[in-house]
């Protein structure tokens, strides 16, 4: 057994517990603890699960993208398995802040869903992270589907500052970043639900992304273990 | 595995602690009166009233948290008198909440405060949308390493690769 | 290293994404760099753009907001600073439609210079607060929708 594992084996509950800690406290604090907006009224708590969600998904594919070079540059098969699983968390953590934006739009915007650059662009940010799924699932030879799969993720890259600056350059009708230049735009009560639901889905996301990676990988461990493919199996010399 | 179970366990029974916590929280929010129930029942006590407020009806001086408009319901509408804070967000045909008295003598609704409609269903809809698939995901894929350590243990067969002991929980 | 079926099924998946990809890219994607119009351009509109079905972006202008009963509806001027245009809307607004608030407006400009439109968007500002903090006057920093328009 790969070494990285055992010691991701130890020490992942702790990520785990965090996660669920703070994510308990985030809940009370946005849902009971903290006032309604002047403005939006009780609709703003949605802020706090769906710009969490939003945030951890640009979170995993920058995670994605630096495992992707990462790879390329030392071709080590466990880092593979890290931007796989990296990839198909971002793909989830993107579609449910697409629909929590939907379900926020409808009461406040007056409308499930428009055509504007950020909902456009977080779109297509989905289209890539599908398509990045889709590609290993179709190529037979591990090392080629893991070569291919880092170009595309790498290129797809360019969206993510697309994403995050889009309400910025173009018209929108998303609102601008409520952290900016400018400063910080939420006033402490509204703000503090929301720093700890986003500490907490980061440490979710990280306690995820210690699983799937395990589950990746043990998965490719036995498949070589049950002599399929044993010769052309895609495990690093380490492990055997 | 069993620890695994345990553990999920602890994190269902914290869910639902959070979610009784939340719905008491906001049970007396949830109360509200149609316009054609005060005009049925006529309620001595402080009531919440839900309604529309009649476009061409709204006067007096917003900023000093006086005014007077129409709430209609689906079908009658019930004068108001509003004596309260400056209200932020009155505006002709919008929806609103009105909390206050009603006055048979006069037969006119006494608001001291008002409050946007609460819309808890896109809240909640949001948080279950949200938080159960996350749930459901990784509650299959821990599931799933633990299996696969089961069965990587059980896998004796094919033992020549040094060490495949490893502890699954 | 491949098989047939899968080679299929990458070829026909990857089509579709690419596709779907390439139509946002160029059409839909293009076109929503400029998501809304301005006033400004509505009012500098030429005789082809006019009926035409498009989206206008501002200001509600303050003490515009004027309701009528039949059909229910409203009447308001929409400004980016340095224009403003009558707007006639026919429904009930949404919750967060507001004077001094931006609003995205969808229909078109007649030939009597009037906008009419059946579906106005609530623009809402990227500062959250509670209304004791609102009541008191507290202003926190955020993006001036009016300028970010002009320019």
């Amino acid at each position: 057994m790969n070494k990285v594992i055992r010691r991701i084996q130890r020490y992942q509950g702790w990520f785990g517990a965090g996660a669920a800690g703070c994510l308990l406290v985030g809940l009370y604090l946005g849902l009971i603890a903290s006032p309604p907006d002047y403005y939006q009224g009780e609709v703003v708590r949605i802020m706090y699960i769906h710009v969490p969600l939003a945030h951890t998904s640009l979170l995993a594919y920058t995670v994605l993208f630096g495992g992707s070079v990462w790879y390329l540059w030392k071709r080590d098969p466990l880092v593979d398995n890290m931007c796989h699983a990296a990839a198909g968390l971002s793909a989830v953590f993107t579609s449910l802040a697409l629909f929590t934006g939907m379900i926020w739009g409808k009461p406040t915007w007056n409308t499930w869903w428009t055509w504007d650059a950020r909902l456009t662009s977080f779109t297509v940010l989905l289209l890539i992270l599908i398509g990045y799924l889709m590609l290993r699932t179709f190529i037979d030879d591990p090392e080629r589907e893991a070569r291919f799969a880092a170009v595309v993720a790498i290129i797809g890259f360019v969206d993510l500052p697309i994403v995050h600056f889009s309400v910025e350059w173009w018209r929108t009708l998303h609102q601008p970043q409520s952290f900016s230049l400018r400063g910080v735009s939420i006033s402490s009560d509204l703000l503090f639900p929301l720093i700890m639901m986003s500490i907490g889905m980061s440490l979710l996301f990280t306690y995820m992304l210690l699983v799937r990676t395990q589950m990746l990988y043990l998965t490719n461990l036995l498949h070589a273990k049950k002599g399929r493919l044993l010769g052309q199996f895609h495990l690093s010399k380490a492990d055997s | 595995m069993t620890a695994f179970y345990l553990r999920w366990g602890i994190l269902v029974v914290g869910a639902t602690i959070l979610v009784v916590l939340t719905y008491r929280n906001y049970e007396e929010n949830l109360a509200t009166m149609t316009p054609e129930q005060v005009l049925a029942n006529s309620p001595t006590e402080e009531i919440r009233v839900k309604g529309l407020v009649r476009g061409g009806t709204l006067r007096g001086e917003l900023e000093e948290g006086r005014a007077s408009f129409d709430l209609a319901g689906e079908k009658d509408t019930l004068p108001v008198q509003y004596e309260g804070p400056p209200p932020e967000n009155l505006r002709e045909l919008k929806t609103l909440i009105l909390i206050g008295k009603w006055k048979t003598p006069t037969r006119t609704f006494q608001a001291r405060e008002m409050a946007l409609v609460t819309n808890y269903g896109f809240v909640m809809g949001a948080y279950i949308v949200g938080l159960i698939p996350l749930a459901l995901f990784l509650f299959f894929m821990g599931r799933k390493v633990c299996l696969l350590y089961d069965e990587i243990k059980q896998s004796t067969l094919y033992q020549s690769e040094s060490d495949t002991h490893v502890d699954s929980r | 290293m491949w098989t047939r079926g899968k080679k299929t099924g990458f070829l026909v998946s990857m089509l579709m994404v690419g596709g779907a990809l390439s139509y946002l890219a160029l059409g839909n994607f293009g076109e929503n760099l400029v998501y809304f119009f301005t006033p400004s351009e509505v009012k500098a509109f030429t005789p082809e753009y006019y009926q035409k079905k498009i989206r206008v972006g501002g200001m509600v202008v303050k003490g515009s907001v004027k309701s009528h009963p039949d059909p229910v509806g409203l009447s308001f001027e929409l400004t980016d600073g340095a224009a403003t245009i009558p707007i006639n809307f026919e429904g009930i607004p949404p919750d967060l439609f507001k004077e001094g608030q931006g609003a995205v407006v969808e229909g078109y400009w007649a030939a009597n210079h009037q906008f009419h439109s059946n579906l106005i968007m609530a623009k809402h500002s990227e500062d959250y607060m509670p209304m004791e903090l609102k009541r008191a006057g507290v202003e926190l920093p955020k993006k001036d929708f009016m300028k970010s328009l002009v320019e």
